[in-house]
This record gives structure tokens, C-alpha cells and sequence, in this order.
């Protein structure tokens, strides 16, 4: 009886990935990408794993004490985004009225909201951290049992998550209404997100691996080599783990923790929802707000351009979910330039202004990757925040090119002002003038608008205008395309000016002549960059057109 | 079916439709002339929506052409939207935007004037708008919504007004105001395209209609025609409508659960 409410799970699931019983390419596609990806990280861990593996009984500790953080962090996020998740679907999902008019009890509609909200909130850490964890069992040589092991920890954590984070939400939402505990859970976990980011950059992470730091060595291996806390249940999958891999030896106690603490927080849960439900559940359905009145805004006056900025800022500062982001970015930016304060450059055994200069130079790089990852998270979902609303827009004299074209220069300006932030900013903390601060100046400007344009052309290809916010659209096939193709452009850009500006900056830095051809080259490389930036956002263009006007 | 009538506002030869291998709107032609209310009817699943999506530009057509006061909506779509103002079935609306700010906005995408934007004074206090339009539109009801859409289609005053079930979610009140204001739109030498299941509405207010059964125009003319092609004198729409529609067994299965009944 309790698995009939999953029945719309589960055909939703195979409708989409296997459309009339067929396997089509889509399908097939998303499927071999997400394969590629796990080898990219196994590879990549197996490299970074036996890198430690190596360096004797310190590496071997210090591997071992990043898979307990791991455990650990993926812990914490998996709890706060089933929070988040679980407030949308016991609540606020729209199937509610259905289910709940129906003759069935909170506690089969508890089943369903916990399978289906474990799945959404867990499958991508299930799946991307098993290639890392199994990295670990390559390099530490494990035996056969750690494999069933590693399995069993993943499925149990994520379980014993949900758990807590739906039990939390069931009992919050008695409280507060459902709107009000998503904002409040959400507020709490970006605080808990920028807390540890600033957190683990004020620890200066780079001074763990120099033991110069501490007095004695004994003191310093002692301080890493602790185990994880023993009332984390994420700590018991890690110790479990950590003891196999070390001593091939399975801690019985630990083990049983994790099978029995799964069934037992959802039990827990169970009775909370039958408790608790159908007043939070009525709450959430009070909870509409807005009754205050807005003060009146100024006359109209014709523009069209004018009206879409404004509705793009109105819309963006009346949604908590997403101003409050503002602050993350503000902690990015802090960290990100305090890193360059706190760079030991003097340290170098290599001329100071040479590695300020590489540094200067890479720091393109890393400011391009973090505008791909911003233009990710609030341009490319911008053509589907218009929503369902969108046939507005379509059916306005407003052409769709010139739609997007304004809102790819309402991005423009912040993007911009960014990119200019972090790039003029550690430059002057490194000291940097001449030809290099106008190429990174130049080159971050190139990246900034070739990527914010790429992401208002996938936006348009892949617009899910049903999608419930634009957090949402991320976990889309269409925004990690974006994030792949635009990174790819970023790093062509970077790996494309490498040669020429070395060149340059060896002759200008020992004040030898500039020859003509190294002034050619640097020139070849803007043309050829600024050409690149145009092609890829004119071909996502256009493609974006077609498939809106469709 | 195509009137030859040179005051046409809206032209439709031979439009169609497919997704895949079916074919949602097959060969559909019409015309609707100025000053004409003209009603598009069809069960469940016709192709009412995707005709009235091409017609609005929502959605590109796969044959056939579509022209508005004697633009091509292939080759000129801009010039056409601007002829026309759309109101759909489902109100959705930017929910962080007030009432207000959603009409100014409208106002926008059609370089209305300031003295054009002036009108919707009069239709904000006709539809009980006035006290809720600096709210969010997220805290409106249903109905609200569809009274603010209602509000900005009017207040465009376009030659053509194409709208989609326009009495769905809106009180008894509202329903009359927005008849009396389609008529009157229609008797200043506007047009409407309207399309609707309320056979009653349909009645009052539609010179012509046209029904669509399967992608297919099957009918169109006026009230009476129309009783001439269903053989079916002195009946009302309804009637008219099911033996036009193939609704045949409609009477079996009547007589069946009236059977049950008693």
C-alpha cells in the first residue's frame, strides 16, 4: 500500500529518461557525460589520494583526516538541503491537494515525501562521491569488503540525513509557516556555508602541510590524527571506513549504528508527521503574505529596455532566495582577495615580481572561472525565471533577440563591475603595473562578456521556464553544458595568451626592446580571443532564438 | 471558408500544426473581419490553444499563413503583435511584481504612450482593482489575475483581441463587465477572436463562429447557418454543437444514467 503514492515518482522517472519504453540519445548522452565526469574525478583523486598516499605516515593521516572532512561537510549540506527540499514537497508541492484529499495517512504520505526527497537531494553526492571514495579504496589497496562497505555507508548517510532534515522540517513548520522556515532554514544554511568557507580560509589550510608551523612534530601529528566526532553519524561512516582501509577490520558497533539509525529517524519522522502535519500543512497554506502595500512607483514613461531592467531588479530584490545570495558572493570576494594578501610570495625561491606576474596572470583564469560559475548560478537561469509568464514576452512586439539582449545588458554592468573588482584589486595587492595589468584588465573584460553572453544563450536554449526557482535550474543538464563549454572558452582564452605574453613580459621585465612580432602576437591573440567570445556567443544566440521562438 | 472581405482583420489560410506525427491543426482557413466578434469552439483537445498560441506568435506554424491587418506574422511578426493583445487561459504573471508595476510594464513592450497608459484608471476601478494595485500579484486570487490581464489587454487597445475561455475564474460581476467591454471594443471597428467552451457566451456574444473537431475547421458561419448545416431549426447552441461535434452517443449515454437514476 505505501509504495502506491510512488507510483507518479517512478513513471515521472521512466517518461523522462525512457519515453515510450525507448532508450533515446538524450537519455543516452546524459548517461555517458555522467560516467565521464565520475572518471574525471576518480582520476583526478587517485592522483591527489596517492599523491598523500606517498608521502609516509603524515600523507597517509592527512588523506585520511580529508575523507573524514568530506564525510563530514557532504554531511552538513545533505541535511540543510533536504530542509530546504523537504519544506517545497510536504508543503508547498502542488500534488499536495491531491494526495491529501485523498483517503490515505500522513504517514504513507511520509513514506512517499522521504524516498522521493532523499532521492533529489542525494543521488548527485551518491554518485560523484563514490568515484572519490573509491579512489581511496584503490590506493589504500582495500579489501573486497570495503566496496558492499562504501555502499552501504553512502545509502545510510543520505538516509540518516533525510532523516533529520525532514523529522527538523516537520517540527519547524509546526512553528513558523512553511514560506517562513524555508527562508529561515535557507538563511541558516548560507550563513553555515559562508561560515565554513571563511572559516576554512582563516585556518590557512596551506599551513597543515608545513610542519614548520608547529613547535613539535609530535603535537602536530597528534592534532590531525584525532578521530571524527562519535556523535556525527557521517564520523561513523568515516571511522568505519577509515579503520577498514587502515587495519582491514570492521567495526561491528559502527556498522549496526548506521543500519539501525536510518530505520529510526524515519520512524521518528513518521510520528512527527502524523503529529504535527495537518497544522503545518494548514499554516503553509495561510503563509501568502504580500498584503502590505508597495508605494506607488514614479509615472510611467515609454521604454522598453528601461521596464525590463527595472522587473529584472524588482523581481531579483523581492526574492529572498535570491538576494541573500549577495552576501556569498561578498564573502567570495573577501576570501579571494584576502588569499592574495595572505600569498608568501617573498617565500618564493624565484624572482618576486616574476611570480607576482604569473600569479597576476593565472588570477585571469580564476576570476573567468568564478564569473562562469556566478553567470551559472543568476544568468543562465534568467530567460527561465520568466516563468510560466514568458507568453507575455512572446506575444509583445518585443523580438526575442532584442529580449536578450536586454537582459544580457542587465547583467552586464554587475558582471562587469565584478570582474573588474577582483582582477584590479589583487593586482594592486601584488603590485602590478604595466603590460600584464592591462592584459589581465583587457583579457578579464574579454572572459567577462564572452561568458555573461554564453550564459544568456544556453539560458535561452535550455529555458525551464516550470522550474520553482533559479537555484533550481542548476541541477540541469543545460546549466553543467554552460559550465563545460564556458570553462573551455575561458581556459582557450588563457592558454591562447600564455606564449605571446611570455614573451612580452621576459623582454619588457629585463627592459630588452619589444620586437615587432611579439607586439603581432599579442595583438593576433586579443583579435583571436575577442573572435572566439563572438562566435561562441553568437552561435548560442542564435540557437537560444530558435529554440524559443520554436 | 475565407470571406472575401478586404476589411479583414485577421486572415488564417491553410494553417497547420504538428508535433512529431501528429497533426494538432490540419489546413485550418478563416478570416475574421473588423469589427467582428467571432468565436472558435471545438471539444476538449480540437487544437483551440495551439491555433490560438500561432495566432498570438506563441508558437511558429508548420504550413499555412497567418496575416493581422495585413501583416504577415512569417515575415513581420513584430508589426502583428503590436495589432494584437493576447489574454490566455491560465493568468500567469510575474508574482514579485504589484498589479501596477505589471501594467506599466505591458505599457512598455508596446511603446504605449503616457496618455494611452492613462486609461487603466478606468478599468482598474471597473474590475475592483484600484485598492490591490500596489500589491504583489503573488497575494491575488485567481480571478484578480485574470482581471489584470484583462485590464492590460484593454488598456493596449489593439485592432485585435484573440483570448482564450476569457470568463474562466472571474465573478459574475466581472463576467459582465468584460462581455459589454469586448462588445464595445468590437463596435468601435475592433475585432475579437474568442475562444470558449461556454456555449452560452458564445451565443451572446459571437457574429460568427467557427468549430473545430480534431485539427479540423468543421463548421463556421453564424448562429443560423449554422442551425441550417445541423439541420437542426429553432435549436439553441448546445445542440447545434453536439450534432456538429459527432457527439452522437451523447444521447445514449444520458439515457443510460438517467436509466440509473430511476
Amino acid at each position: 500500500m505505501r509504495l502506491r503514492l510512488l507510483t507518479p515518482f517512478l513513471r515521472t522517472m521512466r517518461n523522462r529518461f525512457f519515453p515510450a519504453g525507448t532508450v533515446p540519445m538524450k537519455s543516452l548522452a546524459v548517461g555517458l557525460f555522467g560516467l565521464l565526469i565520475c572518471l574525471v574525478l576518480y582520476l583526478v583523486s587517485l592522483k591527489v589520494v596517492g599523491y598523500f598516499h606517498r608521502q609516509s605516515e603524515l600523507g597517509v593521516i592527512l588523506s585520511l583526516k580529508i575523507f573524514q572532512m568530506a564525510w563530514i561537510v557532504m554531511f552538513a549540506m545533505l541535511i540543510f538541503s533536504c530542509m530546504v527540499s523537504s519544506v517545497s514537497t510536504l508543503f508547498l508541492s502542488q500534488d499536495n491537494e491531491i494526495i491529501f484529499a485523498a483517503p490515505v495517512t500522513p504517514g504513507e504520505i511520509y513514506f512517499m515525501r522521504y524516498l522521493t526527497t532523499t532521492f533529489y537531494t542525494s543521488w548527485m553526492m551518491a554518485v560523484f562521491s563514490l568515484p572519490v571514495f573509491g579512489a581511496y579504496g584503490k590506493v589504500f589497496q582495500a579489501g573486497v569488503f570495503y566496496w558492499p562497505l562504501l555502499i552501504v555507508c553512502v545509502v545510510a548517510t543520505a538516509l540518516i540525513a533525510s532523516g533529520i532534515g525532514m523529522s527538523l522540517t516537520v517540527v519547524l513548520v509546526r512553528f513558523f509557516p512553511a514560506r517562513q522556515t524555508k527562508d529561515i532554514i535557507f538563511y541558516l544554511s548560507l550563513c553555515f556555508g559562508i561560515f565554513i568557507y571563511i572559516i576554512f580560509r582563516l585556518l590557512r589550510p596551506e599551513d597543515l602541510v608545513n610542519p614548520d608551523k608547529y613547535v613539535h612534530f609530535v603535537e602536530y601529528l597528534s592534532s590531525i590524527s584525532q578521530p571524527a566526532g562519535p556523535y556525527v553519524p557521517a564520523a561513523w561512516s568515516a571511522n568505519l571506513l577509515s579503520l577498514y582501509l587502515m587495519d582491514r577490520e570492521i567495526d561491528w558497533l559502527l556498522l549496526a549504528l548506521l543500519v539501525v539509525g536510518a530505520p529510526s529517524l524515519f520512524f521518528i519522522g513518521e510520528w512527527a508527521m502524523q503529529r504535527f502535519f495537518l497544522v503545518g500543512y494548514t499554516k503553509s497554506q495561510e503563509s501568502f503574505g504580500g498584503f502590505r502595500p508597495f508605494t506607488r512607483t514614479g509615472r510611467y514613461h515609454p521604454g522598453t529596455a528601461q521596464w525590463i531592467f527595472k522587473k529584472e531588479s524588482k523581481t531579483f530584490l523581492r526574492d529572498s532566495a535570491e538576494w541573500s545570495q549577495l552576501f556569498m558572493i561578498a564573502a567570495l570576494v573577501v576570501v579571494y582577495l584576502y588569499s592574495f594578501k595572505a600569498l608568501p610570495v617573498e617565500r618564493s625561491p624565484l624572482q618576486t615580481e616574476y611570480v607576482t606576474n604569473l600569479i597576476s596572470f593565472l588570477n585571469v583564469g580564476m576570476t573567468g572561472f568564478i564569473i562562469t560559475s556566478l553567470a551559472g548560478r543568476f544568468v543562465f537561469p534568467a530567460v527561465g525565471a520568466e516563468t510560466a509568464a514568458f507568453w507575455l514576452i512572446q506575444s509583445s512586439p518585443l523580438s526575442v533577440g532584442r529580449f536578450l539582449l536586454y537582459k544580457f545588458l542587465f547583467y552586464l554592468a554587475p558582471f562587469t563591475l565584478l570582474s573588474l573588482l577582483l582582477v584590479v584589486t589583487s593586482d594592486a595587492l601584488l603590485k602590478i603595473s604595466g603590460p600584464m595589468w592591462w592584459f589581465s584588465v583587457t583579457a578579464s573584460l574579454v572572459i567577462c562578456w564572452t561568458v555573461v553572453g554564453m550564459a544568456v544563450g544556453f539560458g535561452a536554449l535550455y529555458a525551464d521556464f516550470k522550474a520553482e526557482n533559479r537555484a533550481a535550474a542548476l541541477g540541469g543538464m543545460g546549466a553543467l553544458l554552460f559550465l563545460f563549454t564556458a570553462m573551455t572558452v575561458v581556459f582557450l582564452i588563457i592558454a591562447g595568451g600564455a606564449s605571446p605574453m611570455y614573451h612580452f613580459m621576459r623582454h619588457w621585465m629585463s627592459g630588452r626592446e619589444i620586437h615587432l612580432a611579439q607586439r603581432i602576437a599579442l595583438l593576433a591573440w586579443f583579435m583571436g580571443s575577442l573572435l572566439l567570445g563572438v562566435l561562441s556567443v553568437g552561435f548560442f544566440w542564435r540557437k537560444g532564438c530558435r529554440s524559443l521562438t520554436g | 471558408m475565407k470571406r472575401d472581405d478586404e476589411t479583414s482583420a485577421l486572415d488564417v489560410a491553410g494553417l497547420t500544426k504538428r508535433f512529431g506525427s501528429y497533426t494538432a491543426v490540419d489546413e485550418v482557413s478563416f478570416s475574421v473581419g473588423r469589427g467582428e466578434i467571432f468565436g472558435f469552439l471545438g471539444p476538449n483537445g480540437a487544437g483551440k490553444t495551439t491555433t490560438i498560441k500561432m495566432l498570438a506568435g506563441l508558437l511558429k506554424p508548420d504550413g499555412g499563413a497567418i496575416t493581422i491587418c495585413d501583416h504577415q506574422m512569417a515575415t513581420d511578426p513584430t508589426a502583428c503583435k503590436k495589432l494584437t493583445a493576447y489574454i490566455p487561459d491560465r493568468p500567469y504573471l510575474y508574482e514579485k511584481l504589484t498589479g501596477y508595476e505589471f501594467l506599466q510594464f505591458v505599457a512598455s513592450l508596446y511603446s504605449l504612450s503616457r496618455e494611452q497608459f492613462g486609461s487603466i484608471e478606468q478599468y482598474l476601478q471597473l474590475f475592483d482593482l484600484l485598492d490591490w494595485q500596489h500589491h504583489l500579484i503573488e497575494c491575488y486570487s485567481h480571478g484578480m489575475k485574470q482581471k489584470i490581464i484583462m485590464t492590460a489587454a484593454f488598456m493596449l487597445d489593439c485592432p485585435l483581441i484573440i483570448v482564450d475561455e476569457p470568463m474562466v475564474g472571474l465573478d459574475p460581476k466581472s463576467a459582465r463587465i468584460v462581455k459589454e467591454l469586448l462588445k464595445n471594443h468590437a463596435r468601435k471597428g475592433n475585432s475579437i477572436f474568442l475562444s470558449t467552451h461556454s456555449l452560452e457566451i458564445a451565443e451572446e456574444l459571437c457574429d460568427r463562429i467557427g468549430i473545430i473537431v480534431h485539427g479540423e475547421l468543421r463548421s463556421l458561419g453564424t448562429l443560423e447557418s449554422l442551425r441550417r448545416e445541423a439541420q437542426l431549426d429553432n435549436s439553441d447552441l448546445e445542440e447545434i454543437f453536439l450534432e456538429l461535434t459527432g457527439a452522437d452517443e451523447l444521447t445514449a449515454i444520458i439515457s443510460a444514467l438517467k436509466g440509473d437514476n430511476g
